[in-house]
């Protein structure tokens, strides 16, 4: 199975604008047997336009660390201990109107200037000058107006993701009656300004209720609403077109039981699209499709987000998927990132002995018969843990050192960073306590 | 795969929402229809409906109350097939064919009131109980299990010696008692909905807890509600009938369950006619709201097996 898309776009530089950063994210669970940490301490950025590849075996919080991201993970059982979502919303260049300039990067869209210090840079944007939120601690509204407006999610099945009570006209509608109502009834040619103008008004942002309903269904506002519903189709027809469903004005009259689950996975995508986002979440998007379309989404994500100029959090266990697709990759264990950089970097020249018994574990048909590889142990109970690596009951180089502190990420040489010992010992511990090569034999 | 997308030919087709609607209804009709056993279901509760609609039409109404029965004590105790009286009388003199079609226009009333009414409670306390969860369920949840504790029969013997004997406050026990069942139903529906992907899926659009309810959990969740409703139609008649029989409705009252009431008497002389034909009413209703209910849960919900 081969891809034709040229593979991952030029990583983007150091300079391009952070779209999200998560700091220090912590997100544990409440159980019968304790409090199980999920997430644990996890920071890492995602810069306007890159595709950062997020992957760990099941259960290790990657899915909790992308469904923070829009509040999903339910409370109770979770705890919010502690951490930031930052996010940045962007806008339309106004300098170039999205076409690509110097002022914006040639991304075509620029970050709203911070309100509290006017670009200067302050503590509340984290130094960046630009309108920064936390998507922990706003307000249920504001995050309303950001859910499927600014950031856009892709559920691992799509099957279970659509509503089967409504077709997808109805479903893809709503999105553009939520967040695009302004636009809805410029094409329908009405003034959103006049009587009856804030009638349609409130029926383009679908808030008419009961008599309102009615008396929009009788001339002489029947026509007007008749434009509405009109321009609603034809922007949904449009999304369908977006993501190559043949014949979009049929698709759209159709349930989800009536199509088949690349179908069903494409009218999610055109739904996480609709209102263009800058970050895209993707919570292994193709796990549930067969190897033959999955090929075929990966590739629409990528020609999507290339020209949406989109950010990506791809969440996957398949490692030579993301290796393929994600410009950076982050894998986590155990509720910690053990190691994040460019994926160039994690793939060739991997650091932390997790990551490499992972690659290790790919099957290759190249490579001698024999046993696959496999890590040894399982993963930790993530109960109450100990203060030490999560890594050190597997890990072949495991010191004294590693059972009894937490490492953190540093950067390393290679211009990743790694959580490990073996790369930067903890600061005066004697030198039989760390980890090193040399002694495991490796 | 080229990406160069034509953005069809578009064209404006608003109405077409609604033809969507319709064409889905149509098939779930022609679903339902194409069961035997739920059209001749359907086929009974059209004759047993239009007989209460037309009973005016159909027979002369008593005055002043023409739900009571009118007495003819010219004619005890008569057989069928006695002219003016072609299913024959009871033993005060009550023609038992008015009592027959101003009976179902009793039960139709009931039936409706009842259901209506508990359906209505029932979801609302079930979709309340179940999408906020926590402590709003946990209260109540304790509520509903103590009006499960009630049992319906002396629920309502106990209302009508508080209240008196009447019509209505049979109506009144069986509301006050049946909600229960829907609350616990849609309860279960919406805990078992509110967990599908599609409701994750709607607040990462930005929909707000109300629309998703509307538009995600309600349609989904409410066809066992709309199953046991039917069902119910049936069973509540039934339970009124019973609880009439024991004399907690008025008498004289036309209505299926006084009906048997009153000719039971004469069963043992041999006068059967009065209370087997009110009986067989009583039987062909709930059979007919049976066998619809069974039908619309084979089509609305698949997965569920036939019994009960």
């Amino acid at each position: 199975m081969t891809v034709a898309s040229p593979g991952p776009s030029p990583a983007p530089t150091r300079q391009t604008p952070v779209v999200a950063s998560v700091r220090d994210l912590k997100v544990h669970f409440r159980s019968k047997a304790g409090v199980v940490h999920a997430v644990d301490g996890v920071d890492f950025d995602i810069r306007d336009g890159e595709t950062l590849g997020l992957v760990g075996e099941t259960g290790c919080g990657k899915s909790v660390t992308a469904r923070s991201f829009l509040r999903l993970v339910p409370m109770p059982p979770g705890i919010p201990v502690s951490g930031s979502i930052l996010f940045r919303p962007r806008s339309r260049c106004s300098m170039c109107d999205g076409a690509g300039c110097a002022d914006c990067e040639q991304t075509g869209r620029v970050g709203s200037v911070c309100p509290g210090c006017n670009g200067a840079g302050c503590p509340e944007c984290d130094g960046s000058g630009s309108e920064t939120l936390d998507l922990l601690s706003i307000s249920e509204r504001r995050l309303r107006d950001i859910r499927g407006n600014r950031i856009a999610m892709i559920f691992q099945d799509p099957g279970k993701a659509l509503n089967p009570a409504l077709s997808v006209r109805d479903q893809l509608g709503e999105v553009f009656y939520t967040h695009r109502s302004e636009e809805l009834l410029d094409r329908a040619g009405l003034d959103g300004r006049t009587e009856p103008g804030a009638l349609m008004r409130r029926r383009a942002a679908m808030q008419s209720r009961g008599l309102e309903r009615m008396l929009l269904a009788v001339p002489p506002l029947r026509s007007k609403r008749n434009a509405l519903l009109a321009a609603a189709d034809t922007m949904v027809a449009d999304a369908l077109a977006e993501t190559q469903i043949p014949n979009p004005r049929n698709v759209m009259d159709r349930y989800p039981h009536e199509l088949s689950g690349g179908m069903k996975q494409r009218v999610m995508i055109a739904q996480a699209l609709a209102c263009n986002p800058d970050l895209l979440i993707a919570d292994e998007p193709t796990t549930a499709l067969d190897v033959t379309v999955q090929a075929r989404i990966i590739e629409l994500i990528n020609q999507l987000k290339e020209r949406h100029q989109t950010a990506v959090l791809y969440i996957s266990h398949d490692l030579s998927l993301v290796k393929r697709v994600c410009d950076r990759t982050a894998v986590m264990y155990a509720g910690r990132i053990a190691e994040i950089g460019d994926s160039e970097q994690i793939f060739h020249h991997p650091e932390h002995p997790y990551t490499r018994g992972l690659l290790e574990a790919i099957p290759s048909t190249t490579r001698a018969r024999g046993r696959l590889a496999a890590i040894e142990g399982t993963v930790p109970e993530l109960i109450d843990p100990d203060p030490a690596c999560r890594f050190a009951g597997r890990c072949p180089h495991a010191a004294t050192a590693c059972r009894e502190t937490e490492p953190e990420l540093h950067a390393t040489q290679g211009g990743h960073a790694v959580a490990c010992f073996l790369h930067h010992p903890p600061p005066g511990a004697p030198a039989g306590d760390v980890p090193s090569l040399e002694r495991s034999g490796r | 795969m080229d990406i160069s997308h034509t953005p069809a030919a578009i064209t404006p087709r608003p109405d077409s929402a609604v033809r969507v609607r319709l064409r889905r209804f149509g098939e779930l009709a022609g679903n339902v229809l194409s069961n035997p056993t739920t059209l001749a279901g359907l086929v009974v509760i059209v004759a047993m409906v239009g007989m209460a609609l037309l009973a005016p039409w159909i027979t002369e109404p008593n005055t002043p109350d023409p739900a009571q029965m009118p007495r003819d004590w010219g004619a005890i105790a008569e057989p069928p097939g006695t002219p003016g009286h072609p299913l024959g009388t009871t033993n005060t003199g009550g023609d038992v064919l008015y009592g027959i079609i101003w009976g179902a226009r009793t039960s139709l009333r009931l039936s409706l009131i009842v259901v209506s009414v508990t359906v209505t409670v029932g979801i609302a306390v079930g979709s309340l109980a179940g999408f906020m969860g926590g402590r709003i369920d946990e209260i109540l949840m304790r509520i509903v299990d103590v009006f499960l504790s009630i049992p319906e029969l002396i629920f309502a013997l106990a209302i009508a010696a508080v209240l008196g004997p009447s019509f209505r406050n049979i109506i009144l026990a069986l509301a006050v008692v049946f909600w229960v069942k829907y609350a616990r139903i849609m309860r279960a529906q919406v805990i078992h909905v509110k967990q599908n992907e599609y409701v994750d899926a709607a607040r990462v659009i930005g929909d707000s807890s109300w629309r998703i309810f509307r538009k995600d959990v309600l349609p989904n969740s409410i066809t066992p509600v709309i199953v046991q409703a039917t069902l119910d139609m049936g069973n509540i008649v039934l339970v009124g009938a019973t609880l009439s029989f024991i004399g907690l409705a008025e008498a004289g009252l036309a209505e299926w369950g006084v009906l048997v009431s009153e000719g039971q008497a004469g069963i043992s002389a041999g006068r059967w006619w009065a209370s087997t034909f009110p009986g067989l009413m009583v039987f062909l209703w709930a059979l007919a709201f049976n066998l619809v209910g069974d039908g619309l849960r084979d089509v609305l919900d698949p997965r569920t097996e036939t019994s009960r």
